[in-house]
């Protein structure tokens, strides 16, 4: 068995991960510096198969040719809610270039829904309002149902033309920094098995999110926190990781969106016993109330026992009911997700209740970056030559809770700020790369090969997805949290004693599982941790035994791991510099209620 | 909704050792709504984990999980058993690699080297037609739109080449065909001519049988055949 060093690559810009930010990013540097040598590098088998491509709703942009809309407004809305934890200077910046970004998708030919002019059509989405929060307002630009797959599209195509270097099916498993800058990265090719060094001047993590942490998520297979364990693993901190998105209604079982329109049309939910139960917690607004209120009355519902459990997947959930509906609401208004009840779960809207339950569904936390997409360590000094963004990073545009559109918007934007910022950078740094000899990957591969025991990779992570959903999702209390750290740690204990059938490298799908599974690992346990020292309740945070906002916890948190597994919070001062800029609205930038 | 079935998988299995393809036969039972890549992962985890697949999104919309199941290519993450039942009339099923490149392991084909015929085709615009004012998108005509945008609509997960009666050593493949005849329809590529020059190579639309395989398996239901007759007509529109 090798783990030695098969061979040595260079090149100017490392990107590892290749989605919408990691493309976005790409395709900028290419587009200001032709010349540059840029790899990719990919765990999924190709570009197109990122997550990004699932992404369906719209990109938020104010489009400066509507008179009813202002950047103004879509800045405020983002601040409102974040529930006032996102950084001020990151908001703005991204909320000013959203139709600049629109823009550049479309001149390199995504497909845009039109509306009879020709010109981009646009949607209303929950949160997005004009005139700080008075009416819903249309600010999403969307391509139907599959607005990401147009970016991941376009952005791969953009970045191939330009002759971009994809290595895929390879993962990024050890970071090569050294006083304080970064030289590349420990690659393994599961294609070949063979691990390689990949030398570069700038290294730009974009690894997507997490979502896999949590047995029920909207997330890829795919997600599981790799970049979060890839910094962590170097002494560098992981930033709000206790802020993570549970979206009231996924489909239970393939872990789609049934999104919000079903409650729109009317779509009732109802427990075990068929009872209408949003009027017991929202009486006025019922199925219409904000999704964090939805996904707390629901997941209440099924731990007072009035859930349903299909045994075939073994998931408590609620029902939503539509069958009241006329068959035109069925047929022209949800055509998608009665198509995906129908297809995943063998159901008909018409006919059948449908089985819907709070799911993962997006980490707002990640690498702690400045509002240009460097990595900062817990004293916000910055790691020369490392950058991160997209969902993995935290700059931070969505603080504690994300508005729907605005994760597409962030990763193209962030990509693209990145990418100027490394073509900048590149100007300063010397022609020769600095070669580091690698310090953790090889006693970790030859542990995760050479173990033995019977103890199962698949039954350890089930365990940990299992008791986050159970203990640190939509309610989370100090003893919940409590109890999953001990089961992590328990968890961690018998990870020592998996075994690896095949010792050939070669597309050994049980060596990537291993690694994974330390990855979700180190990610549930800055998730406990964070969670655990928030003792208020902020966004999608929400602690039952400290159930309101405190200012005492107006900063982000910021979780390191050492050698020896303990965890380290520290913390980071929000940026409010739109409120301190004075002025004509600086008072919504103010510490604000989020009511809706 | 609790019954059970009792399923037999017969899976192809190549290992990198000495690339030789084998069948392995596993027993397993699942409930009517659980999905093929729910079997796979119940295999991994309960009988063995080496059995090697693939799969990211998991509902239909990345195309990862691709295989051949009875012959039909499909989706994994997209049939239901008690579907599966039904469609073949057994609870046996036979799980493949899709043919459209050199098997990497078990379920696993070298996706760059499938993707490779997609790249030559050039999956984005070659040289776009400038926006008339400055900081405004172009405007296209939602019927014109209409006329290529279910061809847009495709993810590359390859069932099409797989099910199709042409080689994919001599023909680039429906997938391929549609990346490239988007940007003929699409108003904002001005490369016309090295587009069609591809279409209507040896490679090209002309390697076509009109089997309408393509149509038939695309998990899309991306009517792929249509679009190849359009270029086949010489894009009549024109």
């Amino acid at each position: 068995m090798k783990i030695d060093i098969d061979s040595t690559l260079r090149c100017d810009v490392l990107i590892i991960g290749a989605g919408g930010a990691a493309l976005r990013c790409a395709a900028e540097i290419f587009e200001k510096r032709p010349d540059t040598s840029i790899i990719s590098i990919t765990k999924v088998t190709h570009p197109q198969k990122s997550h990004t491509s699932t992404a369906q709703g719209g990109l938020a942009a104010v489009d400066p040719k509507d008179p009813l809309d202002a950047t103004i407004y879509h800045m405020f809305d983002t601040w409102k809610g974040s529930d006032c934890t996102a950084d001020q200077n990151v908001v703005k910046t991204i909320c000013e270039s959203a139709w600049e970004q629109i823009l550049w998708l479309e001149n390199r030919g995504m497909h845009f829904s039109r509306n009879r002019d020709g010109r981009l059509s646009k949607r209303t989405f929950g949160g997005h309002t004009r005139n700080f929060g008075e009416s819903s307002i249309y600010r999403a630009v969307f391509e139907a149902d599959r607005t990401g797959k147009g970016i991941m599209d376009t952005s791969w195509g953009e970045t191939l033309k330009k002759g971009i270097r994809f290595l895929n099916q390879t993962i990024g498993i050890e970071l090569l920094i050294e006083n304080k800058q970064c030289h590349g990265v420990i690659a393994l090719k599961q294609k070949e098995g063979a691990f390689i060094k990949i030398l570069s001047k700038a290294t730009v993590i974009a690894t997507g999110g997490s979502g896999q942490v949590y047995r029920v998520t909207t997330n890829c297979r795919q997600n599981t926190g790799d970049g979060l364990a890839l910094v962590l693993q170097s002494g560098l901190p992981v930033m709000d990781p206790e802020a993570v998105q549970f979206h009231p209604t996924g489909i239970v079982g393939p872990g789609i969106l049934a999104s919000e329109t079903l409650r729109s049309v009317g779509g009732i939910l109802r427990n075990r016993d068929l009872e209408p139960f949003m009027i017991e917690y929202a009486p006025k607004m019922k199925e219409l109330a904000p999704r964090d209120l939805v996904a707390r009355a629901i997941e209440s519902e099924i731990r007072g026992g009035r859930g349903i459990v299909n045994p075939d997947h073994d998931i408590a959930h609620v029902w939503i009911d539509l069958t009241h509906l006329p068959d035109e609401v069925h047929e022209k208004q949800i055509p998608e997700v009665s198509s995906f009840f129908k297809r995943y779960v063998n159901l008909d809207t018409k006919t059948d209740l449908c089985p819907v339950r709070p799911s993962n569904h997006y980490h707002m936390g990640g690498i702690p970056t400045n509002a240009w997409g460097e990595v900062e360590d817990k004293n916000r000094e910055i790691i020369g030559g490392l950058y991160g963004a997209g969902e993995c990073a935290a700059a931070s545009f969505h603080g504690f809770n994300r508005l729907g559109t605005n994760s597409i918007l962030e990763l193209i934007t962030m990509g693209s700020l990145v990418g100027n910022k490394v073509v900048d950078y590149l100007k300063t740094m010397p022609s020769a790369h600095h070669d580091l000899i690698p310090q953790s990957y090889q006693p970790r591969f030859h542990n995760y090969l050479n173990s033995s025991g019977k103890e199962s990779i698949g039954t350890l992570r089930s365990r940990l997805r299992t008791v986050m959903t159970e203990q640190v999702s939509v309610f989370r209390t100090e003893d919940s949290i409590s109890k999953a750290i001990d089961t992590i740690e328990d968890i961690n204990d018998r990870a020592l004693h998996t075994s690896i059938t095949s010792s050939h490298l070669a597309m050994n799908q049980e060596l990537v599982q291993r690694w994974e599974l330390e990855n979700l690992l180190l990610v549930a346990k800055s998730i406990c941790y964070a969670a655990r020292y928030r003792k208020e309740s902020r966004g999608a945070h929400f602690r039952d035994d400290f159930s309101v906002r405190l200012d005492e916890f107006n900063h982000h948190s910021l979780v390191g791991i050492d050698d020896n597994g303990d965890c380290h919070l520290s913390r980071r001062e929000i940026d409010m510099s739109l409120f301190e800029a004075g002025g004509e609205h600086s008072e919504k930038f103010d510490f604000i209620e989020r009511s809706y | 909704m609790s019954k059970l079935y009792d399923l037999t998988l017969r899976i192809q299995r190549t290992n990198s050792e000495d690339g030789k393809p084998r069948y392995q036969t596993y027993q397993l039972q699942a409930g009517p709504i659980m999905r093929f890549v729910d079997l796979l992962r119940m295999i991994n985890d309960d009988q063995d984990p080496s059995l090697t697949w693939n799969s990211s999104c998991e509902h239909g919309q990345c195309g990862t999980c691709s295989m051949r199941i009875n012959g039909r290519p499909m989706l994994a993450c997209e049939l239901l058993v008690e579907n599966g039942v039904e469609m073949f009339n057994t609870t046996t099923f036979t799980l493949e690699p899709l043919q459209v490149a050199t098997v990497v392991r078990d379920l696993v084909v070298d996706s760059d080297e499938a993707y490779e015929r997609v790249n030559r085709v050039k999956p984005y615009i070659i040289d776009p037609l400038p926006p008339g004012k400055d900081g405004e998108e172009h405007q296209i005509n939602p019927d014109q739109l209409e006329l290529y945008v279910d061809a847009t609509r495709c993810i590359n997960c390859f069932c099409c080449a797989s099910a199709c009666i042409s080689s994919h050593r001599t023909f680039l493949g429906p997938n391929a065909m549609l990346a490239t005849i988007v940007r003929v329809l699409d108003s904002r590529e001005q490369e016309k001519k090295e587009r069609l020059k591809t279409i209507y190579s040896d490679q090209g639309v002309y390697r076509c049988h009109t089997s309408k395989a393509c149509s038939h398996v695309c998990p899309k239901e991306i009517d792929v055949a249509h679009f190849i007759a359009l270029a086949k007509k010489g894009f009549a529109l024109e």
